[in-house]
């Protein structure tokens, strides 16, 4: 019975012990590989990468500091100092704790502070990191470990103290963002990390005073270990989560049956477009004397126009407008929700690099950027207003003359009136983009491509 | 076996249609793709504001039918709106300056253009710009010979107040009459920021009017957001046109204000010829503006932009003018052959100075550029 628990816990192969960071890193990249979701910039996607990093390496630390795998010979990079001290703390429980409190933090800006994040998410982990590397640098210095990776219990005290310092700042910061009620697991996951770093540094204390008082009783070893190792996966499961950097891809499973709608913070946040679709808006007769900010409010208009603008490489603009107009359905005081979309839209369109960025002024992407209210109700009017001329100057004349415009007249059943008819024949009725078959918009559902084989079908339908 | 012939035979009768269909789609794909091989496709492309449009209208106007009076009044709009917006930047601009300036007192607007000011720049800010008639002529005549909105305009390097602002201050009057249609000219100062991709296809007819190649020109819009689209039209490009304001080495961006225009466009040009689609495509450079460039040489000096700071003026005049010219020239020769791998070095490179608002510069220009082009394809064919 001893010789098969020695026997288990003397496995050869490190990734077989830890399951959890293999589903943690699966979990974070299968949006990406499955739904093929362009990967997002910035700390939104770094940092729950950086977590599944820290989360490997603090399994294997403590791996290896508790002699788990017996390697014949004594290599240099066998280390206690370097597992248990580096990469157990800065570069593994320190990491994980850091990562939370840069989301913590933002999260705090952006719902409590209603602005952006002053200090960028890559300049503020670092930073917050460092009073790990200074323990780290201090212990690498005195060297107080012995041969089996223990240390005394002068030593223990300030390090059970600095672990408990970040889980008392991540308190810190919660009890700031406990009032607002978010839409996604963000504080659920918040709260699940505090309880789990806690409990996972009491078990520890536990365990190194056990084995301190019962010393060189195996089955203690062994028990204490394995108890480390589990309340060290469960810690990962529970610490790794997207919902507060990428809330619309946390909710996708990891079921592929599950088909989500990612394209829409506006369905993740229940706002349903039949709400206000008035008796006034369906009656706009569509015609192009129309200004095209009351046309683009009907809806079988706008998805026309959208078509339109996707095939000449110019959709982002109408999407954006189409975002804003979901955000101005809300209600004033609604301010979670308020943020949520406008940090969404700002992230997409509005960010420079953003996977839709929006063909707008300096000066009004720097007036939104650096708002002092994300839940203003003109946030982003200058920068409607701008795109709204732009597609008005720019497409709007190109629309009425293609086929986008004559398939969306069939499709309502109204006849073309002597205008339009002329408007068609009149000048170039050439496309204004023939051969380019590419979507502007990267969470395209399978747009199909062969789109000359189609129209020749129904050349030959026809004849 | 025989069960499964006749099944086979059941099959292919159901389906004889549809192969039928089937190969009279291969058949037209066929024709297209090789219709479409004798097709070369041009690029323009270039930083904001550089003047690919204006190229792009100008080949429109010159080897395709022109513009009627219908599509001449489309752009009225356009005019309008190009002259609220300059008007109502001058005015926040005189005011900003006003308020930063160390000598305000020149940028205060007199206390009777104040209201009308102010009117203005209401009206500047609204989505739809209403008709210009000709009371409101009047008032931005007025606000426009203003000498505080004067003092402002000298210093329009530091805004973003576009080149055709001036053009159409001074025909005021013409563009606010009731029955206005827009000439050729005006059509071409209209500006209006291109967004996505627009195409057309021409044929430049030669003297003796034999039809000449046929070209398929693809206009794209300049500022940084735009750019990520340019990916998608790299595939199979004879010539790539690239169009530089050589005029705008004072002047920052509309995406940016922080980055020098002419840095931007140095940085663009390097990044577009070290793409590897374009390691057989020709490169034709528009330095373009000259006419603007003639003025400004002569007020604001080279050494401005960074990338020229090595300049040094040697007289005044046209040989100044022509000078620079030669310098920002050499320049541009300097980064395309730093730029350009080894085994790209036989692919065509030529400049031209061109000014986009020049009819018959364009023209000129246009016909310089198919005869290389097709010196280079018959070239490439191992026929000369």
């Amino acid at each position: 019975m001893r010789g098969g628990w020695r026997m288990c816990l003397r496995l050869r192969c490190p990734f077989c012990i830890c399951p959890c960071s293999h589903f943690a890193f699966a979990r974070a990249t299968f949006p990406f590989l499955v739904y093929k979701v362009p990967r997002p910039q910035g700390s939104a996607f770094w940092i729950p990468m950086i977590q599944v990093f820290a989360s490997f390496n603090l399994l294997v630390a403590i791996m290896m500091s508790v002699n788990l795998i017996k390697i014949r010979k004594r290599h240099w990079w066998q280390s206690c100092y370097l597992w248990a001290v580096w990469i157990g703390g800065p570069l593994g429980f320190g990491l994980l704790l850091s990562c939370r409190i840069v989301q913590a933090f933002q999260l705090y800006f952006i719902f409590v502070k209603k602005r952006l994040p002053p200090i960028r998410s890559f300049i503020f982990l670092p930073l917050i990191l460092l009073p790990w590397i200074a323990g780290s640098v201090f212990v690498h210095v005195e060297k107080p470990l012995n041969y089996r990776c223990e240390v005394s219990a002068w030593w223990i005290i300030p390090a059970v103290s600095l672990h408990l310092f970040y889980v008392a700042l991540l308190v810190g910061f919660m009890r700031a963002i406990q009032h607002v009620e978010f839409k996604f697991h963000e504080l659920k996951d918040l709260w699940q990390g505090i309880l789990f770093s806690t409990s996972s540094v009491g078990v520890w204390v536990a365990a190194y005073i056990l084995n301190k008082i019962h010393e060189n009783v195996e089955w203690i070893e062994i028990a204490s270990r394995f108890v480390l190792l589990l309340m060290a996966n469960i810690f990962i499961q529970v610490f790794f989560s997207m919902s507060s950097s990428q809330p619309l891809l946390s909710q996708m499973s990891l079921r592929r049956k599950q088909h989500p709608e990612i394209g829409s913070m506006g369905k993740a946040l229940g706002i349903s477009d039949s709400e206000i679709q008035s008796q006034w808006e369906q009656s706009i007769v569509i015609d192009s004397n129309e200004p095209l900010d009351k046309l683009l409010l009907n809806k079988k208009f706008r998805s026309s126009f959208m078509a339109f603008a996707d095939s000449c490489l110019a959709g982002e603009s109408v999407r954006f407008y189409s975002e804003v107009h979901e955000l101005d359905k809300l209600p004033f005081d609604d301010s979670v929700r308020r943020i949520y979309i406008a940090r969404h839209i700002i992230e997409n369109y509005i960010v420079a690099g953003a996977a839709m960025e929006v063909n707008i002024s300096h000066r009004n992407r720097q007036e939104i950027l650096t708002t002092s209210n994300l839940a203003h109700p003109d946030l982003f009017k200058t920068a409607v207003k701008e795109v709204l001329q732009l597609m008005e100057m720019n497409l709007a004349k190109d629309y009425w003359s293609s086929v986008f415009y004559t398939k969306f007249k069939e499709e309502s059943g109204t006849n073309m009136n002597g205008h339009d008819l002329e408007l068609l024949t009149s000048w170039n009725a050439s496309p204004r983009l023939s051969s380019v078959h590419a979507a502007d918009d990267p969470f395209h559902k399978g747009k199909d491509i062969f789109q000359r084989e189609i129209q020749l079908l129904d050349d030959i339908s026809n004849d | 076996m025989g069960q499964l012939c006749s099944r086979h035979q059941y099959y292919k009768n159901e389906d004889s249609e549809e192969n039928a269909q089937a190969a009279e789609i291969e058949r037209r794909i066929e024709q297209e793709t090789k219709a479409e091989k004798h097709i070369q496709k041009l690029l323009l492309l270039g930083a904001g504001e550089s003047g690919k449009s204006t190229i792009f209208k100008q080949i429109k106007l010159l080897f395709q039918t022109g513009f009627d009076e219908a599509e001449l009044r489309s752009y009225i709009p356009v005019i309008h709106a190009n002259v609220y917006q300059t008007i109502k930047l001058l005015h926040d601009g005189s005011k900003e300056m006003a308020q930063n300036e160390s000598d305000s007192s020149k940028y205060v607007l007199s206390t009777e253009n104040k209201e009308i000011g102010d009117k203005l720049s209401e009206i500047g800010s609204r989505l739809n710009y209403p008709c210009l008639t000709k009371e409101i002529a009047l008032e931005i005549e007025t606000l426009w010979n203003d000498s505080a909105i004067q003092e402002t305009y000298a210093r329009a390097n530091e805004l973003q107040v576009p080149h055709s602002g001036y053009y159409f201050m001074e025909n005021l009057h013409r563009i606010a009459d009731a029955n206005y249609v827009p000439t050729k000219e005006d059509v071409l100062y209209a500006r209006v920021r291109t967004t996505g991709v627009v195409e057309i296809q021409f044929s430049p007819v030669g003297e003796n009017k034999k039809s000449g190649e046929v070209y398929k020109l693809f206009d794209v819009g300049g500022q940084r957001n735009e750019r990520r689209k340019w990916i998608h039209l790299f595939e199979g490009v004879t010539a790539v046109i690239f169009c530089a304001a050589i005029s705008d080495y004072d002047q920052m961006l509309y995406e940016d204000e922080k980055k020098n225009r002419m840095m931007e466009a140095k940085e663009l040009f390097e990044w577009v010829l070290k793409q590897s689609c374009f390691e057989k495509t020709s490169f034709l450079l528009f330095l373009n503006k000259f006419d603007l460039f003639e003025k400004k040489i002569l007020k604001v000096p080279l050494n401005v932009c960074d990338w020229f700071k090595d300049y040094q003026s040697v007289s005044t005049g046209k040989q100044e003018i022509e000078h620079a010219y030669e310098f920002v020239k050499k320049k541009f020769e300097e980064l395309y052959y730093q730029s350009t791998a080894p085994d790209c070095v036989d692919r065509l490179f030529k400049i031209y100075r061109t000014t986009a608002l020049d009819q018959k510069l364009v023209n000129k220009t246009f016909k310089l550029v198919d005869e290389t082009l097709r010196r280079r394809t018959l070239f490439e064919a191992g026929l000369l």
